[in-house]
């Protein structure tokens, strides 16, 4: 069992208000067959993950962070004192932060098919001592949801206290209150959508367009450290993109130049900085992303239609019992909030309680990993707020 | 408790007699939630609140009330027929900005809407205007008109009328006196400093 309720950092051990300081990944290893929603099977898998907190005695405080497409299970805190930076969520979970690790065990782990851990494309098939490549099964939302639900019956967990992620992540709170409903109390999605529309598709297919049509994509046969470098760093310099908005690159970037561009205007050498940024983008990507999983979890995202899965989303919805609040966030393109009010108003239809707000951001997609205390605010309330309603007319 | 949170709350007070208990109940204009609130304490009532303000919808979730961040006519829009028991419009009518369009949507979507206003056909408010000569001032209305937001001002009269002129069927009304505590059935037009209907198709 793992260390999630450790007798060295006993109940009532408070940590100072911060960062969750150094932390480090775990392996769960789920050693019997596994059938994924297509059909196909493997015969185990493994799920890396990270914890944050102690679990209580009823084990039922934990809360699950789910990832986007390009995040992985480190959200928090630092793997060692040199990092660079801390998990991408740090800002929003740690002592005395919106998703407080004094209060909750949070749990976050590496989605299947993914690349940074846990099994996917680029883990080696035990039959043929190779990696799966394109013969990896096709993974839904669904299935990451299922795999992740073993994860926490292995860690012992109870119940939810709450389900957050944004994005790709906020698809999997979604699916987490349709499949498991007694088990999660709450459910906070952000700029996420019930059903990946045709502009998504559609940016997912021109990134793995990219990928397939490099050379050394091979059918999705290419050593560990080789493979479709080009494709893969164009298909993220796409996607950043659409994660951001016109005014905050305009903001960050303007028109200015690199200062080796040298004001030769007559070049198709990098002279704007938004360029480089990108480029920079796209090299880093490929240093830590598998591009077999890119297609594989992008391929998730086009499948995800709640409304055609279940009938409508209302039928969809009809089995949850958790309380949902969704975000959206004026600027984003990609999800925009029309996607995510939609979701609140088909839970609202089915009577279940549902709440939608709006944060007027200019920073697009991302804006889900803003800096706001606006956010972390409502985070807080939704999170915190006891069962039973306080009544005070303070209007 | 300062004499305007005493006022907000005989309001409560009232609608919260109206409310059915356990019925389906919808706020427009919700605020911070502290009617829903206060009714799904002492109705539990299923409550859900729309306001345009994330602040606002922030302050209903801490507090437990659900609530929608939006427009209200949009947002019943996406609802059937009666899908509520009960439909609120507390305060907010005189700042809407198509008022028919709200409240008949809201006879569409609510069996019952309750409509609540302050009187601007009060004495002391035609006094107000007649000697002063100035918008309207007092503890509900605290602002400059420079820093206020549109306001339709209206009357019991020129709601009645309205009640009329679209067929509204007019349940149940209260009229309080001008400490909003005591009933005034007498000229309620000049006598009577908030009113409160509950209406039905």
């Amino acid at each position: 069992m793992p260390d999630l309720d450790d007798a060295s950092a006993a109940a009532g051990t408070v940590a100072a208000p911060g960062g969750v300081g150094l932390v480090a990944p775990r392996d769960f290893v789920h050693a019997r067959p596994f059938t994924f929603q297509s059909g196909q099977s493997l015969p185990g898998f493994t799920i890396r993950y990270e914890t944050y907190g102690q679990l209580n005695p009823a084990r039922d405080n934990a809360i699950l962070i789910c990832h986007a497409l390009s995040g992985d299970h480190h959200c928090a805190g630092r793997h060692s004192p040199d990092d660079r930076k801390p998990g991408w969520w740090d800002n929003l979970i740690g002592p005395g932060r919106a998703v407080d690790t004094n209060r909750f065990c949070v749990i976050s782990s590496n989605c299947l098919g993914g690349c940074v851990g846990s099994t996917g494309p680029s883990s080696l098939d035990p039959a043929t001592g190779r990696p799966y490549g394109i013969s990896f099964p096709f993974v839904t939302i669904r299935d990451m949801v299922r795999a992740q639900k073993l994860l926490l019956d292995h860690l012992g967990v109870s119940a939810l206290h709450a389900v957050i992620g944004g994005s790709m992540g906020g698809m999997q709170v979604l699916q987490w209150g349709i499949e498991y409903p007694g088990f999660v109390r709450r459910l906070l999605a952000m700029a996420t959508t019930s059903r990946e529309g045709a502009q998504a598709i559609a940016f997912n297919e021109v990134g793995r367009q990219a990928i397939m049509q490099d050379p050394a994509w091979n059918q999705g046969e290419y050593p560990k450290d080789g493979g479709p470098r080009t494709g893969l760093a164009i298909a993220r310099m796409m996607a950043h993109i659409t994660y951001v908005s016109d005014a905050s690159m305009d903001r960050k970037f303007g028109r200015r130049k690199k200062a080796e561009a040298n004001g030769d205007a007559y070049t198709f050498d990098i002279q704007f900085e938004v360029e480089s940024y990108l480029r920079h983008q796209g090299q880093s990507f490929i240093n830590r992303f598998d591009a077999n999983s890119y297609l594989y979890i992008t391929r998730a995202l086009d499948q995800f239609d709640l409304a055609q899965a279940y009938g409508s989303l209302e039928a969809a919805f009809a089995p949850v019992q958790a309380e949902t609040l969704v975000v959206g966030f004026t600027s984003d393109w990609l999800f925009p909030p029309e996607q995510n009010r939609t979701i609140a108003l088909a839970l609202l239809r089915c009577g279940k309680r549902a709440t939608y707000a709006e944060l007027e951001t200019d920073l697009g997609h991302d804006s889900f990993l803003l800096e706001s205390e606006d956010l972390y605010a409502i985070v807080r309330g939704f999170l915190e707020r006891e069962a039973t309603v306080e009544v005070d007319f303070n209007i | 408790m300062t004499r305007l949170v005493e006022k907000r709350t005989v309001d409560m007070q009232i609608i919260g007699d109206w409310v059915e208990p356990h019925t389906r109940v919808l706020d427009l204009g919700c605020g911070r939630g502290a009617l829903l609130g206060y009714l799904m304490q002492s109705k539990q009532v299923t409550a859900v609140g729309v306001d345009l303000d994330f602040h606002r919808i922030s302050a209903c979730v801490q507090r437990g009330v659900t609530a929608y961040q939006g427009d209200m006519l949009s947002f019943m829009h996406e609802f059937p027929d009666r899908f509520f028991d009960r439909v609120i419009c507390s305060r907010t009518v005189q700042e809407l900005d198509r008022p028919t369009d709200v409240i008949l949507e809201a006879l569409r979507v609510g069996r019952t809407v309750t409509v609540g206003f302050v009187n601007h056909g009060y004495w002391k408010n035609r006094v107000d205007a007649l000697v002063r000569g100035r918008k309207v001032r007092n503890e509900v209305y605290t602002t400059e008109w420079f820093e206020s937001r549109p306001a339709n001002p209206l009357t019991i009269a020129d709601f009645e009328h309205f009640c009329v002129t679209k067929r509204i069927r007019i349940a149940r009304r209260a009229h309080l006196a001008g400490n909003w505590r005591s009933p005034r059935h007498i000229l309620p037009n000049l006598l009577a400093g908030y009113a409160l209907y509950d209406l039905t198709r």
